[in-house]
């Protein structure tokens, strides 16, 4: 490879790139809120403790987790119109991330809450208060410090995996460099320009929760 | 001021190595790859193992293929012996670094010969024409291209440059789809997501013909393509054998064989490059 030319060849292929970077960029932006409230709806039944619905949702988050996102996605796109359901390309995956993160995102919460000592639930209702006054007054907060750090791990960890939405033909970061590699030849180049992007993006993201996180801590502590 | 005498000779010493390394390495450019491939006694071949009918693996587990038999064949030019060749599968995206970086003396896979390419390889003349067709499924209503300029048809494209900007010019109106690998590309349209899929004509055959529900349009979409065999660039003699190896297969001495391998995977004959042996 020239390194000499790499600059050129980066100031040609920028701006298809960019484009791509935008579609990523929105995919994520649709996927991370979705993945957060059905994660959040899914750890509502086990703290609660109903038994039936746990049950459902522990076998969910058993299969999600246990296969690939991938595969889910294309099960979306090409198992859906079997069905007759011609969802689009982006619905089916931006659904497919949403779903598969609800399920970790779900477990880390849970865990988070369960990390809380259940002293604290005996405290609180020895000195008169409610369940859920307890819950959203003494437990919560706890809880939520505790998992601000894996959550947004986990949020990194979608943003990264919006790539595989290039495998249904959503035009993002990594389908806009195939197209590029297509037709210059270049794979190394262009894998390291959208390799390039994708971290800036996620540093961006990853300083974000940073910021955000001491404040809340701060706030709450 | 010492100082500054020592700096100067070991500046000349410096300026010298740098010379005789130069010098060295001009010298080491007339060397090819063609003399390494003649001592090692075989080729190695970089070519796809999933774009039927140019390279793919059989129910037997072989690796088979137009372009596979084409490689065959130039190994039995150089060598006299069909087998005296190793097969690197490679995905699109990796036959560029494995040419660029020496893993394969040279790619056979089906690949378009662009301007912006040829700026990073070395591409032979052309070995078989490649041209688009469209495929629809086969209950579907659609007869001419102008059928499918319309809002509500998706034309399916690969992520090859040309079928983004042929889409584009000829269904202004219709919406387009990108995909990574012809499978998914061929699957979008059979389960109805898309209406249209653009193939290489020899793949559209393979496709319909394990795929009742499914047709090729009669209208073709005029553009021929070259294709080419490609290899690190830079190197002369190696490029001019394949090129010449390339040439008599297509209109010299090696046209029989070349012709047995394009009826055997296409079922026609070819034309000869040599224009005015084609009098029928």
């Amino acid at each position: 490879m020239d390194w000499s030319q790499f600059g050129s060849f980066a100031a040609r292929y920028l701006p298809q790139l960019w484009n791509g970077m935008l579609v990523t960029i929105a995919v994520a932006a649709l996927a991370a809120p979705t993945a957060v409230a059905i994660g959040v709806v899914l750890t509502v039944p086990r703290v609660a403790g109903w038994r039936l619905l746990s049950g459902f949702v522990r076998a969910y988050i058993e299969v999600m987790r246990n296969t690939p996102l991938l595969v889910q996605m294309y099960l979306l796109f090409f198992g859906l119109p079997i069905l007759g359901i011609f969802w689009d390309e982006i619905t089916c995956g931006v659904l497919a991330v949403s779903l598969q993160h609800a399920a970790f995102l779900s477990e880390l919460i849970r865990s988070g809450i369960a990390a809380v000592s259940p002293k604290q639930w005996e405290a609180g209702q020895a000195i008169g208060m409610r369940r859920w006054a307890v819950f959203r007054q003494i437990i919560l907060p706890q809880a939520a410090i505790k998992v601000m750090a894996p959550v947004s791990n986990q949020l990194i960890v979608l943003v990264k995996d919006t790539s595989l939405v290039s495998a249904i033909g959503v035009l993002d970061l990594t389908l806009s460099g195939k197209v590029i590699i297509e037709r210059s030849g270049a794979s190394f180049e262009v894998f390291i320009l959208v390799a390039a992007l994708y971290l800036i993006l996620t540093s961006v993201i990853g300083a974000g929760f940073r910021i955000s996180e001491a404040r809340f801590t701060r706030r709450l502590g | 001021m010492r100082s500054f005498g020592r700096r100067f000779i070991t500046g000349l010493v410096a300026a010298f190595c740098g010379f005789a390394l130069g010098a060295g390495t001009s010298q080491a450019q007339e060397k090819s790859r063609l003399d390494e491939i003649l001592a090692r006694g075989k080729l190695v071949v970089g070519v796809s193992s999933e774009s039927p009918p140019f390279g793919f693996v059989d129910e037997k587990g072989e690796l088979v293929g137009f372009d596979i038999d084409v490689a065959r064949l130039i190994a039995k030019a150089t060598f006299g012996d069909p087998n005296k060749i190793e097969f690197i599968r490679q995905s699109a995206a990796q036959r560029w670094p494995n040419a660029q970086n020496g893993t394969i003396d040279f790619g056979a896979q089906t690949t378009t010969i662009y301007a912006d390419r040829a700026q990073r390889v070395a591409f032979t003349r052309n070995y078989i024409d490649g041209g688009i067709v469209l495929i629809v499924r086969k209950d579907a209503p659609f007869k001419t291209l102008d059928d499918l300029n319309k809002p509500n048809v998706t034309i399916a494209n690969l992520t090859t440059p040309t079928q983004e900007e042929r889409a584009k010019r000829l269904f202004p109106q219709a919406k387009l789809q990108t995909f990574d690998g012809i499978a998914s590309q061929f699957n979008s349209v059979k389960l109805g997501r898309a209406q249209a899929a653009q193939l290489d004509a020899p793949v559209a055959a393979w496709y319909v013909k394990s795929n009742p529900d499914m047709r090729v349009m009669e209208t073709r979409l005029t553009d021929v393509v070259n294709t080419g065999l490609f290899m690190k660039p830079g190197d002369f003699r190696l490029w001019q054998y394949f090129d010449l190896v390339v040439s008599e297969m297509t209109g010299g001495y090696l046209f029989a064989d070349y012709s047995a391998i394009y009826e055997k995977w296409f079922g026609e004959k070819p034309k000869n490059a040599k224009w005015y042996l084609n009098n029928n």
